[in-house]
């Protein structure tokens, strides 16, 4: 199970990720045609950029009335089948992110496909903000640095 | 309609308060290219002699380059021109402010946006994806930047929102208020606090998401892979990323200081950046920018916004303030208010210096006399300035700092000029690439250097000899010798596009 890995304390919001996906994907710069999103909060210097996590347990897969939120075959990797979407944002509204959103000229939900493998927008982020990794390689530096900070707590005592 | 640009002008008149829309012809953009070129035609094509800053005739015109708004790396520039306040009698100046607008101003749909009249009440301006609406800003009027911004943000419910405004300092129309966006970017050097002022121009607020369509996506994403690859593994890059723009300090070398009545002393330039460094926190950055050199400032747990080496040079040493601390308050003042930081800074040298020169009263400077930190004394003045009158400034007004034709070049297609001149990352056939893959026009560096000879032929004509261009055309300000440096920069960088060209 893989997804990007956001770190919202490095993003420094260039908004690079979001160019990179919809050039990639539909030929053209714009951040309504990306499918990852950076929220911004300039007066206290956050930046969160939000993208689909491929849930184990993906409520937009379940709410789908068509059926046009999937696994994609063979893999873990959620997608949308163009297709049988109908465009009813059921999946907006479910997902705890609100990740999918709505493509503005086909009216159709556009979600992260993990560009085959190979994100991109983990290639541009060069605030270390976005990774991608196995589940297993992404929790185990997490906990890792969840104990270093710890360590640090308690040897500053 | 040329892939990568929208080929439109927004004309906006505040007196009217209509907006409207015109094409900007496809020669023109094939010409000029962009941002600053662009505006320096504007004003040769309507302009024949120069109006007074202040006149609601006088334009305040933005302008992007054909790469803002896409993914091609540092391109989050805007060029910025108008008839200045700064000077003795008006005359055309022009400067270039990093961030985020440009790319949102080109989201809304316009290459360029000229702002006339003056508004009968106080407005801020409401683009949303083409739509204009002229909002009232009664609210607004008063308030510091930082309420500004998130004030507008939330009225219309969008933190995605580019904000670009003025703080009370422009609103009062001192010469030496800015304009400023996201808390951190600046538009400087210009009076174009006072110009919003005078115009009753609270803000721009921008909503910007309509898609840049390219020539050649795919040829365009591989190329600004690769650019944004190399930029990342350069070390002088990778510097400039962990310290911020202070890295470069100490290899300028002989910054003046104490308004240019000595050097720094030795040693000394690093204690303050020592200090500075203590409340750095995060980093920031442009639009679509893979440095992220701005570094933002966090001062008893509170976010005081992003800082620049330069600016804060200027409310640091150059007035002989060498407590970060106290560069800091100013910083924030200037940043609450809406001062330009480098204009003043030159006021608080000058008076500090011990020349009195009107803005404030002997009490005013008599009171100041007892205080010995020298930090605290210029935040003490620059308290009374803000509160107190407004007549009698002679400012001093630092020029751009343009080291060669690569400045300009950078400037006309809204590039960053240090990643571009100063550090060398982004080279000229770089450039060639990515707007060909962008517009589908075929470029070579004769024509990128005519359209920068062009434009400097332009703007010193707007400058210096009224406003006529039917006369035959000054002799090239630029020689042989710049283009030789380019090609030898190029040569360094092992690119060989530019030497096959030129020979």
């Amino acid at each position: 199970m893989s997804a990007i890995s956001v770190i919202p304390e490095r993003c420094t919001g260039c908004q690079s990720c979001e160019m990179v996906c919809s050039l990639s994907h539909e030929g053209s710069c714009s951040p309504s045609l990306s499918r990852i999103r950076m929220k911004k909060w300039e007066e206290i210097s956050v930046f969160m950029p939000i993208v689909c996590q491929h849930c184990e347990k993906p409520p937009c897969v379940d709410i789908c009335p068509t059926g046009a939120r999937k696994r994609a075959p063979g893999t873990e990797t959620v997608i949308t089948d163009e297709k049988r979407c109908v465009g009813c944002k059921s999946c907006l509204y479910a997902c705890p992110y609100s990740a999918p959103a709505l493509h503005p000229v086909t009216k159709r939900a556009m979600a992260c496909d993990l560009c085959n493998g190979q994100p991109l927008c983990t290639q541009v982020c060069t605030a270390g903000s976005l990774s991608y990794a196995p589940e297993g390689d992404l929790s185990t530096e997490k906990r890792r640095a969840f104990a270093q900070t710890l360590l640090h707590s308690m040897r500053s005592r | 309609m040329i892939k990568a640009w929208t080929g439109k002008r927004l004309r906006i008149d505040l007196s009217l308060q209509k907006a409207w829309t015109e094409d900007i012809p496809a020669g023109d953009l094939r010409q000029w290219f962009g941002g600053r070129g662009l505006n320096a035609s504007f004003f040769s094509q309507h302009f024949s002699s120069p109006v007074s800053s202040s006149s609601p005739e006088n334009p305040i015109a933005f302008a992007v380059g054909p790469l803002t708004g896409t993914l091609a790396p540092c391109s989050g520039w805007t060029s910025i021109a108008t008839f200045s306040p700064l000077l003795d009698s008006p005359r055309y100046g022009y400067t270039r402010m990093p961030g985020h607008f440009g790319a949102s101003l080109k989201g809304a749909g316009f290459d360029q946006c000229i702002l006339q009249g003056k508004a009968d009440r106080p407005v801020y301006l409401w683009i949303d994806n083409g739509k204009v609406r002229f909002e009232d800003a009664h609210p607004l009027w008063g308030r510091e930047t930082t309420e500004t911004t998130v004030a507008i943000q939330e009225e219309k419910g969008d933190r995605s929102i580019e904000v670009l405004c003025i703080g009370p300092a422009g609103e009062q129309r001192f010469p030496f208020a800015n304009v400023i966006h996201r808390l951190s970017w600046t538009g400087d050097r210009l009076g174009l606090g006072y110009l919003f002022g005078v115009k009753q121009v609270k803000a721009i607020a921008i909503r910007g998401k309509k898609p840049v369509t390219l020539h050649d996506p795919r040829r365009f994403l591989s190329l600004c892979l690769a650019l944004k690859g190399r930029i990342q593994k350069d070390r002088k890059m990778q510097r400039l990323k962990e310290t911020g723009t202070l890295s470069p300090l100490g290899l300028e070398g002989g910054e003046m200081i104490n308004n240019g009545n000595g050097r720094v002393l030795p040693g000394s330039e690093k204690q303050w950046a020592a200090s500075l460094g203590t409340y750095l926190s995060g980093q920031e950055s442009c639009f679509s920018c893979p440095v992220h050199c701005g570094r933002n400032i966090q001062h008893e747990e509170t976010y005081l916004g992003g800082i620049h080496l330069e600016k804060a040079w200027h409310l640091g040493p150059k007035i002989g303030v060498y407590d970060g601390e106290w560069t800091l308050k100013l910083h924030r003042l200037c940043q609450a208010q809406g001062l330009d930081p480098f204009l003043t800074s030159s006021l608080l040298a000058k008076i500090m210096e011990g020349v009195e020169d009107g803005p404030l009263s002997e009490k005013d400077l008599r009171e100041t006399d007892h205080i010995l930190e020298q930090g605290e004394k210029a935040s003490a003045l620059l308290h009374r300035i803000v509160r107190g009158s407004k007549n009698g400034f002679h400012l001093f007004v630092p020029t751009l700092s343009e080291n060669n034709d690569l400045d300009v070049l950078a400037d006309i297609i809204s590039f960053c000029m240090i990643v571009v001149n100063r550090l060398n990352l982004v080279t000229v056939s770089n450039i060639i690439e990515l707007i060909n893959a962008a517009t589908g026009h075929t470029l070579s560096v004769e024509d990128l250097r005519d359209t920068v000879w062009n434009i400097l032929q332009m703007e010193a004509c707007l400058q210096n000899k009224g406003l006529h261009l039917s006369h035959k055309p000054a002799p090239p300000l630029m020689g042989e010798d710049q283009m030789k440096e380019i090609v030898k920069k190029e040569e360094r960088n092992n690119e060989s596009i530019i030497h096959q060209t030129t020979s």
